[in-house]
């Protein structure tokens, strides 16, 4: 009680500290009037001070006098201070905000109560050997048995689904949930209402939905947007609800639209497995659950496992071996990786992690070179202070109140920075994904604030800490007695000024380069040629198995679309195919010559596509050989099994051969299509499967008539080449008339289609990114050079001005230094080369049609850098230059 | 840092709060009770007076309030507190085990 009542004594001291202060001068001012002559009284001045030291708040006045002290000399030196704060600003900003981005991405938890909430999995397949998930009559009964364990125990499914909000149709991830699904997540919509018990139950039917806050916020963020129709898989349903902000659900990317599981006629209307959540035997449910609080894991896993036991005691036929499992939400949370086949997201996300560390170390080097030039300037002053009685301890704090102020000021910037850098990486990745999504919230936390004040203290202690110490070590006396100018003498600052400016540049060039290998691998993908020509062609993607229609009547959907468009003005030909050429998406086979003796050895993995009349007429692809498909093997229940095939697959086949005549199989294909000898009646030219693979892979094609495929694209081929973009209002609004209920997945130019391709995304993105990155890198370089040059000129002030006097040529001063800045340039230029070919050797794993030696790229990268940093140097040469003999001589 | 007093150490605050023990004094009297307290042995300086109150202050074991002194002079009165008072008790025995114990190792050696 005592020490409290002592800090709110000094508390109030230090509120009232002026009134105060003038009392103990009052009071010293009647002693000294009562001890009459002579006044033996001491020093007031100091005498106060003494007495105020009782008070304990001297080191509040220290921290105090050293801020104002470094900000009067901060504002004395604003290049240098504004220098390192952008320095320090970029380093930092880029860092917070690709931290912000994982952090939002890989490590906040998804939801508030993460630790509250564990997911059941059945530890066990069917008979048949296939994982299995929950079914409804399943879930209710360990529901009901568990209403002890769990707080709330929701099911759900997902699946895509096709959704138009009013824009028109498109594919979309949807949750089919029953309605404690929101509470077990303790997070209640934002607006509106949860599902009823009513519209849970399966087979319900009753069209409710919830939709996700971004695409709220899409549809204009508006009140009313509850009670307004969106139309799912061709059905019309009513929006009941908003999710919470922020919330994605158990993956990312979340769902864009929750479904009762009582819509589940419609939900999945394409997957005949899930069409009925209903029956114990559909086994096509998730179950998540919030575990009521003081309700250890053990107890609910062991309660579960006798509910699975109890279970498959009941249903002996449909549940054998069913064991329930109870686990934390674990493992991957990213849901689909973009061209993760081949490596190139998780490559590119490692890039993405790595580039602004390199950014820091580069802000870092040019910070230490910014200190060191600034620390022998102020040599002399540091001398003075200390023969003037500063202690040591004194003049290092100085120097790291300097420091930490410039640090703190960079990590506001870089703070501010980082907000940016973070809406950017969200803005590039969005497009990048194959649906559109919602992403979990990015935005700023107190750890990515922690990270800022991380990085801030610890720039400022390996940064400022380091010169402080090794400044204040010296005598004074010898630096007293050294003149300024004689530093020029002593090489070895700025050796090592040297050595932190090669660095930097050698990490430019390695960003540099490395942008320029993405950059050309877009430029390549951008203008790669698919084979045929893509002007002039709009594309219509549709999906009639979303809307639940069979075979039969998607191939009327087809057929009725294509002859509708037909007669559409300005259409010139229009045929179908389910898999588009040009992407990197879509259906293959293992295809074998038939009767081969060992069919597996032999197999090549081509492309597969059911195709259309005149489908390779309206692509503009010649027959190579053979002929097209007739009619009859184009209308459902042809006979003979034909095909065609691309030159690639032929050659891959039968190299060397007449391929024509010959007879293939599927190893892979199920049902009737299994191993049946097929026979190649055409051969068509290759096309290019993606814009970012530059070498084409086999294509096989079969007739519409031999093979049903829901999702098809049709492929318009118009008048005018320029006039095609112009159609696409038409075109959309004559797909909705034919059929409004059909899922229409998109209308596009197809060049449109192509530029919003994945690979041509990610490679888009990862150019803009190492762009960016190697652009401030570069900019921190710049200024390193900048720095040490300007350092160096002047402390050779004095042997430049008389140099000049005796005679020398200014230009031979101005080719010395620009001569000596070269110099580090086109070392660090040498190494960083290494470094690029090091990552070139890296990427071209990742990157498509680019060599780890790309002489284009290591010639101009470099060139930009050299020119740079000559640049940079030549201010400070023109000012060598410029040196007026009497004054650098006087300045002794 | 107080200049030196000649006291030991920290018995110039006893010493402040045994003359304030009989009646409130301001500064001034505080130092000349002491010197005549001590038969004029002990003289407190002003440098070592004026931080020891600040520290009594701090601690809570005095309070001080300006007055008009018999003179007709604004002085500033300390007066002791109730846990100055018990401060005081305290310091005072631990100073006089201390003494006694130095006092008979003196008189043995």
């Amino acid at each position: 009680m005592a020490i409290v009542g002592e800090w709110i004594r000094r508390l109030g001291y230090l509120l009232r500290r002026d009134a105060h202060e003038d009392e103990l001068r009052r009071e010293m001012e009647a002693h000294r009037a009562q001890m009459g002559e002579p006044p033996a009284f001491g020093n007031t001045l100091r005498l106060r001070e003494e007495a105020r030291d009782a008070w304990g708040w001297t080191w509040l006045d220290d921290i105090v006098a050293d801020t104002r002290f470094a900000w009067r000399t901060l504002r004395h030196s604003p290049g240098f201070a504004l220098t390192a704060v952008v320095t320090l600003a970029l380093g930092i900003g880029v860092n917070i905000g690709m931290f912000s981005f994982v952090n939002g991405l890989l490590l906040r938890p998804l939801y508030a109560n993460a630790d509250e909430v564990v997911v059941l999995d059945i530890d066990s397949t069917t008979p048949s050997g296939e994982g299995r998930d929950f079914s409804y009559p399943n879930y209710r009964d360990v529901q009901e048995a568990t209403t002890d364990i769990f707080a709330s125990l929701a099911a759900y499914a997902t699946d895509f689904v096709g959704l138009d909000a009013g824009d028109g149709a498109r594919r979309a991830l949807a949750s089919a949930i029953t309605g404690n699904y929101f509470q077990v997540f303790s997070a209640p919509p934002a607006h509106g209402r949860s599902f009823t018990a009513e519209e849970d139950r399966p087979g319900a039917g009753i069209r409710v939905a919830i939709i996700s806050y971004p695409l709220w916020e899409q549809l204009g963020s508006d009140p009313d947007t509850l009670g307004r129709l969106v139309r799912i898989n061709g059905e019309l349903f009513t929006v009941v609800g908003v999710a919470p902000r922020g919330f994605a659900g158990m993956s990312i990317p979340g769902p864009e639209v929750w479904l009762p599981l009582g819509t589940d006629g419609i939900f999945s209307a394409g997957n005949a497995e899930r069409r009925t959540f209903g029956s114990r035997e559909a086994h096509a449910l998730n179950v998540v659950g919030r575990l009521r609080s003081g309700i250890p894991e053990q107890t609910a896993e062991a309660a579960v496992a006798t509910v699975g036991r109890r279970l498959e005691q009941a249903f002996p036929a449909i549940n054998a071996g069913y064991a329930i499992d109870l686990s934390r939400p674990s493992g991957p949370r990213l849901m689909f990786m973009p061209g993760a086949g081949r490596g190139a997201f998780a490559g590119l996300a490692l890039l993405l992690m790595l580039m602004p560390v390199v950014v820091l170390l580069v802000a870092c080097l040019n910070l230490a070179d910014l200190l060191l030039a600034r620390g022998h300037v102020r040599r002399q002053e540091l001398a003075i202070r200390s023969s003037l009685g500063g202690g040591r301890s004194r003049l290092v704090r100085q120097l790291l109140t300097e420091g930490l102020l410039l640090a703190l000021a960079g990590g506001a910037v870089g703070l501010w920075l980082s907000t940016w850098a973070t809406k950017t990486l969200v803005a590039s990745l969005r497009p990048a994904l194959p649906v559109a999504v919602s992403l979990p919230d990015v935005s700023l936390d107190w750890r990515a604030l922690l990270g800022t004040m991380a990085f801030s203290l610890l720039a400022t202690l390996v940064f400022g800490a380091g010169p402080a110490l090794a400044l204040t070590r010296r005598a004074a006396a010898a630096d007293l007695k050294r003149h300024t100018g004689d530093e020029g003498h002593r090489p070895g600052g700025v050796r090592i000024g040297n050595a932190l400016v090669i660095a930097q540049i050698a990490l430019s060039l390695l960003l540099l380069s490395s942008g320029g290998l993405f950059m050309m691998s877009a430029i390549g993908a951008a203008t790669a040629d698919p084979g045929f020509r893509l002007d002039g062609k709009l594309i219509v993607q549709v999906d009639p198995g979303l809307a639940g229609y069979d075979e039969a009547r998607g191939r009327q959907a087809h057929l009725a679309l294509i002859d509708r468009l037909r007669t559409v003005p300005g259409v010139e030909a229009v045929t179908i195919g389910s898999r588009l050429a040009f992407t990197a998406y879509g259906d293959s086979r293992d295809v074998a010559p038939s009767g081969a003796a060992d069919p597996q050895s032999s197999s090549v993995d081509a492309a597969f596509s059911v195709v259309g009349r005149d489908y390779a007429r309206v692509l503009g692809l010649p027959m190579l050989a053979g002929r097209d498909f007739s009619d009859a093997e184009l209308s459902r229940g042809s006979g003979e099994r034909v095909a065609i095939i691309d030159d690639v697959l032929a050659e891959a086949l039968w190299p060397g051969e007449y391929a024509l005549g010959r007879l293939i199989q599927f190893l892979d294909a199920e049902g009737p299509e299994a191993r049946q000898p097929i026979l190649v009646v055409g051969i068509l030219p290759a096309v290019k499967h993606s814009p970012g693979n530059p070498r084409p892979s086999g294509h096989v094609y079969v007739p519409l008539g031999q093979h049903y495929e829901s999702a098809m694209t049709l492929v318009l081929r118009v008048a005018g080449e320029e006039g095609e973009r112009a159609m696409l209002g038409t075109v959309a609004r004559v797909v909705r008339d034919v059929d409004e209920r059909l899922p229409i997945l998109s209308v596009a130019t197809w060049r449109d289609h192509r530029d919003a391709d994945l690979d041509v995304l990610v490679l888009r993105a990862g150019a803009g990114v190492f762009s960016t990155f190697g652009g401030i890198a570069l900019l921190l370089a710049v200024l390193g050079v900048y720095g040490v040059k300007s350092y160096v000129v002047s402390r050779r002030t004095r042997e430049f001005g008389i140099r000049i006097a005796i005679g020398a040529y200014p230009r031979a001063l101005l080719w010395q230094v620009l001569r000596e800045g070269g110099r580090i340039t086109a070392i660090g230029i040498g190494i960083g080369l290494l470094l690029a070919v090091g990552a070139g050797q890296f990427l071209q794993g990742i990157l498509y049609g680019v060599n780890s030696i790309e002489p284009i790229v290591l010639v101009t990268a470099p060139l930009i850098l050299l020119a740079a940093s000559l640049l940079a140097s030549y201010i400070p040469a023109l000012r060598a230059t410029r040196v007026d003999p009497t004054v650098a001589l006087r300045s002794e | 840092m107080p200049r030196d007093t000649g006291l030991p150490p920290g018995t110039l605050m006893m010493l402040v709060l045994r003359v304030l023990k009989t009646q409130p004094l301001h500064g001034y009297a505080i130092a000349q009770r002491i010197h005549l307290l001590s038969a004029e042995e002990l003289s407190v300086e002003e440098g070592s007076l004026y931080p020891a109150l600040q520290k009594l202050l701090v601690k809570g074991w005095v309070t001080a309030a300006w007055r008009e002194s018999e003179s007709g002079r604004q002085v500033r009165e300390y007066r002791i507190t109730p846990s100055g008072r018990r401060e005081l008790e305290a310091e005072v025995a631990e100073y006089r085990r201390m003494a006694n114990a130095i006092g008979v190792l003196l008189d043995e050696a």
